[in-house]
């Protein structure tokens, strides 16, 4: 335990350190509240965006480059699995994604005037099982792309589409009916659906259990695909 | 009492037999070094000890255990520089000593393995930015931050300036002198002349002759190791 906190503690500052993660994951969402003049109604798709943006645009690219600078294998000869590292990452990404989240919503709420979530508890679920899927996704990116610029690049294809596809950065409803109805296909969107039926007071269960069987199913093709070298 | 003991060590890649029958036993508290050309199999006999690869054939015992079978268990008390690894680009000298000493039951006092390294100067310098000697001398100080029994470096002082190279002979002996088993591959004879109790020439993986120094020498009827070490190679070729 003192050893995975210490590891996490340090994957955090790492991606606090990394300017991209900073102004994507905390500056980018802000300056597109700020164009929209603070519109509440598309706060819960930005959340969305922002756990998109770390779990399957960044983290790929950092897991391939553990493997492919062998830092999984210096870690494999300590008496900690690199396992551990992984999910020092996945509770990395969450924490500065829940970070950027928070001042997202305060700044809505406080500069704004924007109405504040009418179900928090289940905001906060919706919000954790989306970042997880989320990650879940871009281990699945780094287990089939082998190389650090490749996952990256792969994470980057995967993630922009999707924000736009799913409503997370903008609403579905101003898409063309063909892309409409890809989104209803891509992960993301019972995501985004989660959080904005959250945000709005009342509670939906199947868009939270449609997110954890993906993360299930995610979880278990990165696990069975992923080498450690 | 032996530290180490590897029996009829085998390890193939396609038609590569990289380790082909190696046999050596390494007491406690011996330095014991391993040179050879390359592709000679020191780094998969030596990964092999530290359970990161896996024999197809022959036994290998570190502490009495099975580093294939055993290897968290033995990573508490072996510590490892590995021929090519790194940490992540953003992480600070003092910050990755101080969480791998988070990874041990018994860790040695990571700030004082800092400053005996002299990498306190760097502690706060990213390891993105450092130098390719200061890198090799901050995976050395991890390879230690655990109080290790036994001490695996692979290419120890490779890419190190003369100085630094006679600076951590000086550190590899003071780990000597308490006790620790130390296991070196090295492409330097003086280094290993210098730091080894016994010596393995692997060639082809193979061991071509294993002794001390003095031994080796004496075998070949050479009057240093490095000649030794040419009449070895020029007699296989
Ligand atoms: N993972 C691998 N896959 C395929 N072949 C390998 C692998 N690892 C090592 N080999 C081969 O096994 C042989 C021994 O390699 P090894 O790395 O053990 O040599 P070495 O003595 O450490 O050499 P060097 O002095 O260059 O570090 C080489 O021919 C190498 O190409
Ligand atoms: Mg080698």
């Amino acid at each position: 335990m003192k050893a995975f906190t210490a590891l996490t503690a340090t994957e955090l500052r790492l991606l606090l350190r990394d300017p991209a993660s900073l102004f994507f994951m905390i500056a980018f969402p802000l300056m597109l509240l700020v164009l929209k003049r603070g519109d509440g109604d598309a706060v819960p798709g930005y959340l969305a965006m922002i756990v998109a943006i770390g779990g399957m645009g960044a983290l790929p690219g950092i897991v391939a480059s553990y493997r492919e600078r062998k830092v999984l294998k210096r870690l494999a000869t300590t008496p900690i699995s690199p396992v551990l590292l992984l999910g020092a990452q996945l509770v990395a990404q969450v924490a500065a994604g829940l970070a950027g989240s928070v001042l997202l919503v305060a700044t809505a709420i406080a500069a704004f005037g924007a109405q504040a979530p009418g179900n928090v508890p289940v905001l906060a679920a919706a919000f954790l099982l989306c970042s997880v899927m989320a990650c879940s996704l871009g281990f699945v990116i780094a287990a089939v792309v082998r190389n650090t610029r490749g996952a990256s690049l792969i994470g980057m294809l995967v993630m922009f589409p999707m924000i736009f596809l799913s409503g997370a950065a903008v609403p579905r409803k101003a898409l063309p009916d063909a892309l409409r109805r890809i989104g209803d296909f891509l992960p993301l969107t019972p995501g985004v659906d989660a959080l904005r039926v959250a945000w709005s007071g009342t509670a939906a269960v199947f868009p939270l259990l449609i997110l954890a069987g993906i993360i299930v199913v995610a979880t278990a093709v990165a696990a069975t695909l992923f080498r450690w070298e | 009492m032996e530290a180490i003991e590897v029996t009829d060590l085998r390890k193939t890649y396609g038609d590569t037999r990289a380790v082909d029958g190696v046999t050596f036993t390494v007491r406690a508290g011996e330095t014991f070094g391993i040179v050879g050309h390359n592709g000679a199999g020191k780094t998969t006999t030596v990964e092999c000890l530290i359970g990161l690869r896996r024999p197809d054939a022959g036994a290998v015992r570190v502490l009495g255990e099975d580093p294939a079978r055993r290897r968290r268990a033995l990573a508490q008390r072996i510590g490892a520089q590995l021929q090519e690894s790194s940490l992540p680009e953003r992480i600070k000298v003092a910050e990755a000593l101080r969480m791998f000493g988070s990874f041990y039951r018994d860790a040695a006092d990571w700030r004082q393995l800092m400053e005996r390294w002299g990498l306190q100067p760097l502690a706060r310098k990213a390891f993105g930015d450092l130098s390719g000697g200061q890198k090799q001398r901050l995976m050395l100080a991890l390879a230690l931050v655990g109080a290790p029994e036994v001490v695996v470096l692979d290419e120890l002082t490779t890419g190190l300036d003369p100085i630094a190279r006679r600076e951590t002979w000086r550190l590899v002996n003071d780990l000597k002198m308490t006790g620790t088993t130390v296991v070196l591959v090295s492409h330097y004879f003086d280094e290993t002349e210098a730091l080894c109790d016994r010596v393995a020439v692997l060639a082809r993986g193979r061991v071509r002759a294993m002794g001390t120094p003095g031994d080796i020498v004496a075998q070949t009827g050479t009057a240093s190791l490095e000649e030794a070490y040419f009449a070895l190679e020029g007699a296989d070729r």
